[in-house]
């Protein structure tokens, strides 16, 4: 710990959390957390996946209790049995999944749960609108939820926290929905908040975003604080990364660069629809070559996910063409797809990629199964021990292989996946989001996988939302918004500002009806 | 406060659905209890009467067993749809069109051999079943058309089929103006086991463990677990969808109509109008409580053929024979109700438990 307020100045501060423990069936998630957080500052904090940071803010929120453990508000103990409790007590948390009607309005959102019994919709919109304009929070009462951006439902959610008087609020891994342009908006808009007298624990593990915004920082790492109430302004971000990840990370991760061959992967002015009947993308047209990783960056709802559907054929392209290692692959079944090299990975594991109710053998033979039989028979040895040699090569920890493979943890999950796509040594493979969510560890693994498919002379497509890890990984780099490829960058010379200026072209009018 | 609240379990309990079962049918006995106690009778003296009609030996045993068939069939139908998550609630209506394609086979084969014309029958029972389905199966697997609604239509064509032919042109002219059906000849009915159970038993008992080996360890039944937990899942590894949805509601369609075509040559003398006997829905029941899968739906019939005889045996002692029907309708729930533990944990102290994955997202 490098600070730690004396006994004096505890009343003053605004939350004080100490030897907080909190287990859970096989994992201690808090083991003796500490936290202190001043009135009118913003707070970060900084941690890697599974550090315990939103256990933490669930047992500040009263979502959880911990097994021991202080809670402080303004040097007064408090013992929260359910949100509710902490709400009176003035701490609100804005989760990072919204939990908000997409028919209501913008107000009628805001109000829901503490709304009068006679709702006057002129007068709430209007107090609605004198809070939102105070705080800088650029949202329209009266539209309906449903066509608001992400960005603007999370200031719909600040609003309902704000609404309900809270003094602190916790905001769990707020910009992971936002635009880097938003990212920016609602630094001033917390800023605000701060000046305004209230407190704000910003939970994040982008160290970038974290010192632009935040005044101190508490680190956690494994479930205990590394380092408590960091002064932002002479802490540099090395020092943070340092104390949350354990050790310095590595300064040339740059992967080498492959030589690139022949184009392996190649679309010519593919156009799709998405869900709703409405063009998803347009005109899209690129080529990856053997030996390259080309990344797809984009704030999510672009078209990505359409446009990684359209090339494994599970979405009909409208218009234009795909030609896969020099055949014409456009109106090719997905089977046929993979039958002539294609490797997919998607978006959604779980439902798309892995079939949730069955085991982990079924799900590991997905792709080979067709090989295992014998007669109408599939072989019970072969399938075993295929999905043996998968679990081995790609380092998936299973308990029980016939047991479902929902059990399984994300991180698990997506070994198993990549593992099974990659097995079949495809010579193009299309990522959708392969690392979202994972730990450290997890990342690396899966990147390693891809790197290591594209050394061995395969076209990889990744698409993510993870700008820097886009940046340190591809060989070249497009940008998607609005359904159209923006521009390309060398991912090596770019800058992170100008890449999100592409991913921001005119987003404002994305959002709007 | 307290607030109790339900977590869904990683796996479900490792023999909870025979457990939840055991908990329906105690359920379900209490019920009856208090049933026939409101309307003053002597439970135990119901109770065991039920159970000597059903399972007191061998004469019993055959009854209950020639009642298991029907239900194992129907349910097993339901059942087979189910594993791909498709709702057949057509099983009735399937079951009727079997037997009507068994009574035509037997019209026209009357001089048959034995063995070749209850073979013949069966098979037309079977593409009776299936043939009712094939629309269904099509629109759902060409248009999308919800099934159910489908299946549960036609149960009435096939109904109503059935009431024409037997009020019409397959009136018997020698039933005195009765509407009734022609007593099949005698080579048609199947030969018997012990006392007065029938060979249907080794038909059901075959096509069930075929079935099950089918659906759990052939490439083709794989396809169909693949597709019964997430069609998003069969469509990205190359499995085609609708010809899925259009083989398996069909074959699930003809179970059913062997059910029909069994019942009919088994138990029934000539195609009756209630020859389906409500077998198609609690055939629904029975593979609920089977969790749609065929290798539990012997057992499950077996206790609800029981249940069912049981409770027809009663009516001599003055009960309704509803009595049976609420029994067995407790059973479902009791079941139901109980599964929940199976597949949930209860957490008392109204915070949600989190599995690891789920502390830091």
């Amino acid at each position: 710990m490098t600070q730690t307020p004396s006994p004096a100045d505890e009343s003053q501060l605004a939350v004080q959390l100490s030897e907080v423990w909190k287990t859970f069936p096989g994992v201690v998630a808090n083991a003796g957390v500490e936290l202190n957080v001043r009135p009118r500052t913003i707070h970060a904090l900084l941690g890697e996946n599974g550090a315990g940071k939103s256990t933490l803010m669930n047992i500040l929120a009263g979502v959880y209790r911990p097994d021991r453990g202080e809670l402080k508000l303004h040097g007064r103990a408090h013992q929260f049995r359910n949100p509710a409790d902490a709400l009176s007590a003035g701490i609100g948390m804005v989760h990072q999944e919204f939990r908000l009607i997409p028919s209501f309005s913008v107000a009628e959102n805001v109000v829901l749960g503490s709304a009068p019994s006679v709702i006057k919709t002129r007068q709430i919109e209007a107090e609605v609108a004198a809070m939102a304009d105070k705080f800088g929070l650029r949202v329209d009462p009266a539209q309906p939820l449903w066509q608001l951006s992400m960005g603007e439902r999370q200031k719909v959610e600040i609003l309902k926290v704000l609404w309900r008087d809270a003094q602190v609020l916790i905001l769990d891994e707020p910009t992971t929905v936002l635009t880097p342009d938003e990212v920016d908006e609602l630094g001033e808009i917390l800023r605000r908040m701060a000046d305004d007298g209230r407190c704000i624990i910003f939970i994040s593990h982008k160290l970038h975003e974290v010192s632009g915004i935040c005044d101190e920082a508490t680190v956690l790492r494994q479930g205990k604080t590394v380092a408590s109430s960091l002064d932002m302004a002479t802490t540099d971000s090395t020092e943070l990364a340092r104390l949350m990840v354990g050790a310095s990370p590595t300064t040339s991760d740059r992967p080498a660069a492959a030589t690139p061959g022949v184009p392996l992967l190649e679309l010519k002015e593919l156009s799709a629809r998405g869900d709703r009947g409405i063009d998803a993308f347009s005109d899209v047209s690129f080529q990856i070559n053997s030996g390259e990783i080309v990344g797809i960056a984009g704030v999510a709802g672009n078209g990505q996910r359409e446009l990684a559907d359209v090339i494994a054929g599970l979405r009909p392209a409208t218009r234009g063409s795909l030609i896969m290692n020099d055949a014409d692959m456009t109106t090719a079944s997905p089977r046929q797809r993979f039958l002539s090299g294609l490797g997919y990975i998607p978006e959604d594991r779980l439902g798309v990629g892995l079939a949730p109710r069955l085991s982990i053998t079924d799900n590991a033979i997905l792709r080979v199964y067709r090989q295992q039989r014998r007669g109408p028979f599939i072989v019970a040895e072969k399938a075993l021990s295929y999905c043996k040699g998968i679990i081995e090569r790609f380092g998936v920890r299973s308990g029980d292989i016939d047991g479902p493979i929902a059990a399984l943890s994300g991180g698990n999950l997506q070994r198993l996946l990549v593992g099974r796509e990659l097995d079949s040594q495809p010579s193009v493979v299309v990522a959708a989001q392969p690392t979202r969510g994972l730990d450290v560890q997890g990342v690396k693994a899966i990147q390693d996988l891809l790197l290591e498919r594209r050394n061995a002379g395969a076209a990889v497509l990744m698409i993510s939302e993870d700008l820097d890890e886009l940046l340190t990984l591809t060989d070249r780099l497009l940008v998607m918004e609005g359904g159209i490829i923006r521009g390309e960058f060398d991912p090596r010379t770019a800058s992170r500002q100008e890449v999100g200026l592409a991913m921001l072209a005119d987003a404002t009018a994305v959002s709007r009806p | 406060m307290k607030h109790p609240r339900l977590h869904l379990r990683e796996a479900p309990l490792p023999g909870g659905q025979p457990l939840a079962f055991a908990i329906g049918l105690t359920v379900a006995l209490f019920v009856g209890t208090l049933l026939l106690l409101g309307a003053g009778h002597d439970p135990v003296r119901i109770y065991s009467r039920m159970f000597e009609a059903s399972l007191g030996g061998p004469d019993a045993w055959a009854v209950t067993l020639n009642r298991a068939v029907p239900l194992g069939l129907a349910g097993l139908a339901v059942a087979v749809a189910g594993s791909m998550g498709l709702w057949n609630i057509g099983a009735e209506g399937q079951i009727m069109a079997g037997a009507i394609a068994a009574s035509w086979v037997a019209r026209i084969g009357g001089d048959w051999p034995g063995l070749v014309l209850i073979v013949a029958m069966l098979l037309a029972a079977l593409g009776g079943g299936g043939l009712l389905a094939v629309g269904p199966a099509i629109a759902r697997a060409r248009l999308g058309v919800n099934e159910i609604i489908t299946t549960l239509m036609l149960n009435e064509v096939a109904i109503r089929l059935a009431q024409w032919l037997i009020h019409g042109p397959w009136k018997d002219p020698g039933a005195h103006n009765f509407p009734l059906a022609p007593m099949l000849p005698d080579q048609a009915h199947l030969p018997t086991l012990f006392s007065r159970a029938h060979c249907g038993l080794l038909i059901a008992a075959a096509v069930i463990g075929i079935s099950s080996l089918a659906v759990r360890y052939t490439a083709w039944g794989y396809e169909l677990r693949i597709a019964g937990s997430s069609e998003a899942t069969a469509r990205y590894s190359g499995i085609s969808l609708s010809r899925k949805i259009l083989t398996v509601l069909v074959i699930s369609g003809g179970i059913a109509g062997l059910a029909g075509g069994v019942e009919l040559t088994g138990t029934a003398d000539r195609l009756t109008e209630s020859i389906s006997n409500g077998f198609g829905f609690a055939g629904i029941i029975v593979a609920a409580l089977a969790l749609m899968r065929p290798s539990g739906v012997a057992v499950v019939a077996l206790l609800f053929g029981a249940v069912q005889i049981g409770g027809q045996s009663i009516q001599t002692l003055g009960v309704s024979s509803s009595v049976s029907t609420i029994l067995q309708a407790f059973v479902l729930f009791g079941a139901i109700g109980a599964g929940v533990f199976s597949r949930y944990r209860i957490l008392l102290d109204g915070e949600a438990p989190v599995v690891p994955e789920e502390v830091n997202q």
